[in-house]
């Protein structure tokens, strides 16, 4: 893995220390989060639905004794196929003090990774808001996109969380 | 140091802010032309205890600070002084500058030092008259003690220190700490140590003679020595002065004299008396009071028992508004109801070797220097040896660890309605044996769960007890004069709701002050009592609590406040009903004051608080009528935590309706149904035309049918608004554990919360105030 460090830059001490990374895929897509954000991996169950919720926000789940929101990524990117299956993933995240599950088509793997090897993405326009992409990093020749999930997350696009811009 | 102070900084932080409140609130209470000397002593303990806590921690401020309050206000409890208006408006100047010396040591804000010096000459000067000893300043803390004292300061006093450290203590730098320290005082001989292979946890044996009380290392050794496994023994024959003979009362005549009776009270009878002698029983009584009933000066008031530093026996409280106090952690000791021969004797046989020799005796004039720590020691050390007789006493925990256990027992109940759900399931099938404990099951977890929930439950008078400064200090301010009367201050209500109501609140009675009520001469003009009134009260009412604020004052003025809506372009008309114009004070930047004053009148608050009151789930409603009053109605739910609900399907989905807005339901019939303006629709019950809310129409669900015959009708009450709710079927009628859909999620129209069923899946609580709110806008709409 070592070998993946591109020189080019001076890099320091901390960009040397590998943070793991745990991967899931959209469709065709690898995406890459920061694994000490993921607090659980879990099978779908039906949610209770939320009365005039976006449609990507499938409903909330009684996550012993919390009550968690669902937000059906794929939907929100419009990637993959929308099914639930038993094999449904919902990746259960903490992030910013609150618990959200996130349905993804599948988890793959747990990488390690250096900052080093994250490199910029470049400006690209799509569903998915460059400002949540922390860069793309490659392992063989997988790319994964790593993505800044708390931001994402806490951002006014999911819905998910009170602001003043969201507030009546 | 050797020990870190810094993990106590809160708790004394913590205390001292409540000292400061009971202090405060007695200061209020008193009767300045014939005071109370019970509530004296009150006061003064509690100034007394912030004194000690704060030199312990080494806040110096605070201490010299406490140090001359507590002078003046020991020279008024022993009538040296009389007691003066401009006194109590010291001391509270001074409690208030108290306060801000506690925020400014939590980080919280900067002390205005001179003020601190200005209150601290004003005290000084009160005190000073032709009787007070001067220079009380150069050898604090003993001036107003050592008239009380036989042991004349000065004299070398000779201590035999035993302890056996706490391993922690012990394997760091502690023990090497103490001594050293100890060293400092005086002359130190170490008469047995621990050997050092078996570990530096063992028997220590000191002796120290020195000049000073035993409070100067007294706190030193408690920090590094569990409770009790410490002693102070004072060794009477190497003193100088052996004058002052201690130990058993009954045998040793010299003590009496003593206002304060540490050690034995050994016969009953003799104690009994011996403490009606002493005529402060509750004063610095660190021993065993007599809990007989007919104690008078425990009889008295039970906050002022708790409040202080009274360690020891007393009577049982019987009063609910001392149940906050106790609560509060500051009655260490036993407040038990106990037989008292079988009390003090429990007590007496444990503690007879500790007392055989004169230890507590000589601490008789620490008190005055470090009465919280010490009287907690005492406290302790007989708790820790009659642990038959402890009784009711309090523990501080914090917020969190009720929460999670509040928590916890809630998915226990989920749990049991889960199990019980399945059993029913089984029918027939079930053992009797297992249902039988199944019933049982669910009968423990209810009580469970309800003293749970009760233990984050506490009176208003939380909230109300600041109110009287408030009013006194604002009616002063503004010239007028004001009476406050409060009612219902026990009414309970959860500690979430008690630290968010204090604001709101606050701003509601300035309100009232400053716009409500008239100045006095008004008020003669207009033939009223030219002291005004302010109403405090709280009651329950169904699932809610009810705080009214209300005055006698001028009324709210509808035409001024019309008027002036018009002037910020608000679209009003004079067709609206006193209800919606009044509201319009909860605009925000809403303000009829003609003037702006420090007081009020810029116009931010009303919409501050009406928001407040929201955020906890709560409204808040006003009444009003011109020159009669004004009167606003804050309305909270109970707790946060808990809610009887009626389940109703609604599609797939199942929803909880809060049972006390539930009037009735029925299943409509053909024809009930009459639509207005063919968008609205009405349905007729018993003589009223109520709008009907089709819940799935509202949430977007798919209905198991749209026939309106099929569902059944729900009439909610929301504050007044009545509307029929239109649901599929009702399900059942459960108690539900609220949760927050806010916490991971964010604020959903309609839905006040969530709740997890039998099931184990989550149910939305309805929101039906503003569920009949949204009808009220579609039937405007629709008009």
């Amino acid at each position: 893995m070592e070998a993946m460090t591109h020189g080019g830059t001076v890099a320091g001490d901390e960009d040397q220390v590998p943070s793991e990374y745990l991967t899931f895929t959209l469709g065709s897509e690898e995406y890459a989060i920061d694994i000490l954000k993921v607090q659980e991996i879990r099978g779908y169950e039906q949610p209770t639905l939320i009365a005039n919720a976006p449609r990507f926000i499938k409903g909330v789940i009684n996550l012993r004794g919390i009550i968690v929101p669902i937000v059906d990524l794929r939907i929100k990117f419009n990637l993959g196929k929308v099914e639930y299956t038993p094999f449904t993933v919902v990746i259960i995240l903490n992030v910013a003090g609150r618990v959200i599950g996130a349905v993804v088509d599948s988890v793959s793997d747990v990488f390690s990774l250096t900052r080093t090897q994250i490199r910029t993405a470049p400006d690209f326009s799509g569903s998915f808001d460059t400002k949540y992409i922390l860069g793309l990093a490659t392992i063989d020749t997988r790319m994964m996109i790593v993505t800044d999930i708390e931001r994402l997350m806490t951002s006014a696009d999911m819905e998910l969380i009170d602001d003043a811009s969201a507030s009546n | 140091m050797a020990i870190d102070m810094s993990q106590f900084y809160q708790v004394f932080f913590e205390e001292s802010a409540e000292h400061l409140a009971a202090m405060e609130g007695l200061l209020l209470d008193l009767d300045i032309e014939n005071p109370d000397s019970e509530q004296l002593n009150a006061i003064f303990r509690a100034a007394h205890s912030i004194k000690g806590s704060a030199g312990t921690f080494g806040f110096t401020d605070l201490a010299e600070t406490t140090h001359i309050l507590e002078n003046l206000l020991d020279r008024i409890r022993k009538q040296e002084l009389g007691l003066r208006p401009d006194m109590v408006d010291a001391f509270l100047e001074c409690g208030d500058l108290l306060r801000d010396m506690l925020e400014g040591h939590q980080g919280r804000g900067e002390v205005d030092q001179r003020a601190v010096e200005a209150i601290c000459s004003r005290l000084r000067q009160l005190s000073s008259d032709p009787l007070q000893q001067t220079g009380s300043d150069s050898s604090p803390n003993l001036a107003a003690t050592e008239a009380a004292s036989p042991d004349a300061i000065g004299a070398m006093r000779v201590f035999d220190i035993q302890f056996v450290p706490t391993e922690i203590s012990a394997s760091g730098e502690g023990v090497a700490n103490l001594l050293e320290e100890l060293a400092s005082l005086g002359q130190l001989t170490i008469l047995s140590q621990p050997n050092a292979e078996t570990g530096k946890v063992g028997y220590w044996q000191l002796r120290l003679a020195t000049g000073l009380g035993q409070e100067a290392f007294a706190d030193q050794i408690d920090f590094i020595a569990e409770n009790g496994a410490w002693r102070i023994v004072e060794d009477k024959s190497a003193s100088a002065d052996g004058a002052s003979a201690f130990g058993f009362f009954d045998d040793s005549p010299g003590v009496p004299d003593e206002d304060r009776g540490y050690g034995f009270f050994a016969p009953l009878e003799e104690s009994a008396k011996k403490c009606e002698a002493e005529d402060k029983p509750s004063e610095d009584a660190y021993g065993f009071f007599e809990s007989l009933p007919d104690a008078p000066g425990l009889k008295t008031s039970p906050a002022d028992a708790s409040e202080g530093d009274g360690y020891g026996f007393f009577e049982p409280l019987p009063d609910t508004s001392a149940a906050p106090v106790i609560e509060e952690g500051d009655g260490f000791g036993f407040f038990a109801p106990l037989p008292t021969p079988a009390a003090v004797q429990v007590v007496e046989t444990p503690k007879a070797e500790v007392s055989a020799s004169p230890v507590l005796s000589a601490s008789t004039n620490v008190d005055h220097e470090a009465p919280s720590a010490h009287g907690s020691r005492a406290g302790r050390a007989a708790k820790a040896a009659t642990p038959v007789a402890n009784g009711d006493s309090s523990i501080r925990v914090s917020i969190e660890k009720v929460d999670q256990l509040i928590n916890l027992v809630g998915e226990l109940v989920i749990t049991q309605a889960m199990l019980l759900q399945t059993a029913t399931q089984m029918q027939e099938a079930v053992p009797e044996r297992l249902a039988n404990g199944l019933a049982q099951l669910e009968r423990n977890t209810r009580d469970l769960q309800e003293s749970v929930m009760s233990i984050r439950m506490m009176p208003i008078s939380f909230v109300f007890s600041r109110f009287p400064r408030v009013v006194r200090d604002l009616s002063g301010k503004l010239g007028k004069q004001v009476e406050l009367k409060t009612s219902g201050e026990t009414t309970e209500l959860d500690k979430g709701l008690i630290e968010r109501i204090v604001d709101p609140l606050t701003h509601l009675i300035r309100n009232s002050l400053d716009h409500g009520i008239e100045l006095p001469e008004k008020r003669v003009a207009a033939g009223k009592n030219p002291v005004g009134t302010i109403t405090l009260k709280a009651y329950h009412q169904g699932g809610n609590i009810v705080i009214e604020v209300g005055d006698d004052g001028a009324g709210l003025p509808r035409n001024k406040i019309l008027a002036k809506a018009r002037e910020r372009g608000l679209p009003v008309s004079d067709q609206m009903t006193d209800q919606e114009v009044f509201n319009l004070i909860f605009e925000a930047g809403f303000s009829t004051a003609d003037q702006v004053t420090d007081v009020s009148g810029r116009g931010v608050g009303m919409d501050v608080v009406r928001r407040n009151i929201q955020s906890m789930g709560g409204r808040v409603e006003i009444e009003s009528m011109l020159g009669v009053g004004t009167r606003m109605t804050v309305r909270l739910p109970l707790t946060l935590a808990i809610l009887d609900g009626m389940s109703v399907a609604v599609g797939s989905q199942t929803y909880i309706l809060p049972l006390s807005y539930v009037m009735e339901s029925f299943q409509p019939q053909v024809g009930d149904m009459k639509t207005l303006s063919n968008q609205a629709r009405v349905i007729q019950v018993r003589g009223e035309y109520l709008p009907v809310i089709v819940l799935h129409e509202l949430f977007n669900l798919k209905p198991i049918s749209s026939d309106f015959t099929q569902g059944i009708m729900v009439v909610v009450d929301a504050d007044g608004v009545k509307a029929a709710l239109f649901v599929d079927a009702l399900v059942g009628q459960h108690q539900v554990v609220i949760k927050s859909l806010e916490a991971n999620y964010r604020r959903v129209q309609g839905i006040s919360g969530a709740t997890i069923m039998g099931d184990g899946h989550v149910a939305l609580i309805l929101d039906v105030s503003a569920i009949a709110g949204m009808a009220k806008t579609t039937m405007q709409k629709a008009g």
